[in-house]
């Protein structure tokens, strides 16, 4: 059993900035003040595999329309993830579903790990949003041909659909697959750089999420039809 | 005078695979394989903000057309983009325009240093390509408020305003369309991480380039064979 303590992909980390121009702060303040003034229905949260989403036309299509706020920051870790939530981007929001997208960052940890730095995300969400389902969305193979990493991150996704069943409103959804061609390569068609999706890419793995997302907000109790009356 | 031992920004250095997934030396391979067999007229060289172009319709209204090749690879320094270019990257193409946007993640590298690298890749390019122009991009401002990387990068381009002129072929081309505000910010609508240009912030860029480019192939005839 993972306790934070003892997994240090489960405690909450600020990025420090190494550059010297503070942009993860500014991110995360941006966040923070998002969360005063809006009011999503849908919260992305996660490192570059949702920030690069919301460069895309796809997520005005798909997501805006859904009153999707994206928190998405490139290289963070689940550590990373973790402060930001715990430091003011789940205050203020009641969204009804969370997409978590993280742990491919996660260099310095093993796939046991990651899986546990993500267990331990879903569990901070349910206790600040507890009306919130949550998916997890499975990390992706990545680097032009077969390498531990792509093992790395299968091994986490096993480990997550064993371990997220035992958590309560949420669910892992596996988008992994096609990516990988029968010669082990990964075209840069889907991933540019072999890691970060293309506009194809996310086309691929944006169509099972949104039909799940549209699902998951069908199932959740219409308040806002009582406040019409 | 950059002696290539003395600057870390002018020394051709491979970028190490910390992570395990050889992504970088595929990308570079593949940059050559891919080349073999097309014509460009245009090829971009540098970091991010050269790679994540080509991920915009942009790239494909206003670069396509001419016949680009984008080369750009995230994270890179003047040293990596150098290696590149040592290590036979451009060997099998013939552009008549080299557009060079590299710099601004030469961390812990001086403005004089990270311009000294610059400088080398544009004297590289001389040698391997005597037919191309070289048009080098001013590095942007970056965070979302005033920082030390800002004070940086506007005196790299400083220096590379006066330098560049004496190198044949060579011009400089400072694209920054006014990113930052009265108030010392940049937005997230241009820089949604304050640092990588949104398709917002690429369109406000690209024009000036691309007018430049036009110019510049219209003008044809450079230092032929």
């Amino acid at each position: 059993m993972s306790q934070g303590d003892s997994n240090p992909a489960a405690v909450p980390h600020a990025a420090e900035d190494i550059q010297g121009d503070d942009r993860w702060m500014s991110q995360h303040n941006r966040f923070v003040l998002d969360c005063k003034d809006k009011e999503p229905d849908v919260l992305f949260v996660g490192d570059s595999m949702v920030q690069l989403l919301q460069q895309y036309e796809i997520w005005r299509e798909l997501f805006s329309p859904l009153h999707a706020l994206n928190f998405g920051i490139g290289g963070d870790t689940t550590a990373h993830v973790l402060w930001r939530l715990k430091n003011g981007e789940l205050e203020n929001i009641k969204p009804k579903v969370i997409v978590v997208w993280v742990g491919t960052n996660n260099h310095e940890n093993t796939a046991e790990e990651v899986a546990g730095g993500i267990e331990a995300i879903v569990r901070l969400i349910n206790t600040q949003q507890p009306q919130a389902k949550v998916i997890v969305l499975s990390l992706l193979p990545r680097g032009e041909k077969p390498n531990p990493l792509r093992q790395k991150n299968a091994k986490v996704n096993q480990l997550l659909k064993a371990s997220l069943p035992k958590l309560a409103s949420v669910q892992l959804l596996d988008v992994s697959g096609g990516f990988v061609h029968s010669d082990g390569a990964i075209s840069c068609h889907d991933m540019f750089d072999f890691l970060h999706l293309t506009g194809g890419g996310y086309a691929k793995i944006c169509k099972p999420l949104h039909e799940l997302i549209m699902q998951l907000l069908e199932e959740t109790p219409e308040e806002k039809q009582a406040a019409l009356a | 005078m950059s002696d290539g031992d003395k600057n870390p920004a002018s020394t051709p250095t491979p970028l190490a695979d910390v992570q395990g997934d050889g992504r970088w030396l595929a990308l570079h391979h593949r940059f050559i394989a891919d080349s073999k067999d097309k014509e460009p007229e245009v090829v971009f060289i540098g970091d991010a903000l050269v790679q994540l172009l080509q991920q915009f319709e942009i790239w494909r209204e206003l670069f396509s057309p001419l016949h680009a090749l984008n080369f750009g690879l995230g994270g890179d320094g003047t040293q990596h983009v150098l290696w590149r270019l040592q290590q036979g990257e451009m060997q099998h193409i013939r552009p008549k325009i080299v557009v060079v946007w590299v710099g601004t993640n030469n961390h812990g590298h001086t403005a004089e240093q990270v311009a000294g690298g610059i400088e080398a890749i544009v004297r590289l390019l001389q040698e391997q390509q005597p037919q191309a122009r070289v048009v080098v991009l001013g590095l942007l401002p970056r965070g979302q408020g005033p920082n030390p990387l800002r004070e940086r990068n506007r005196r790299v381009n400083e220096l590379l305003e006066a330098r560049l002129p004496r190198l044949p072929n060579a011009c400089f081309l400072d694209a920054d369309p006014g990113f930052v505000h009265s108030d010392g910010a940049i937005s997230h609508h241009d820089m949604y991480d304050y640092l990588h240009l949104s398709r917002h912030g690429y369109a406000r860029l690209c024009p000036r380039l691309h007018a430049l480019l036009l110019r510049l192939l219209g003008e044809g005839q450079g230092a032929g064979p």
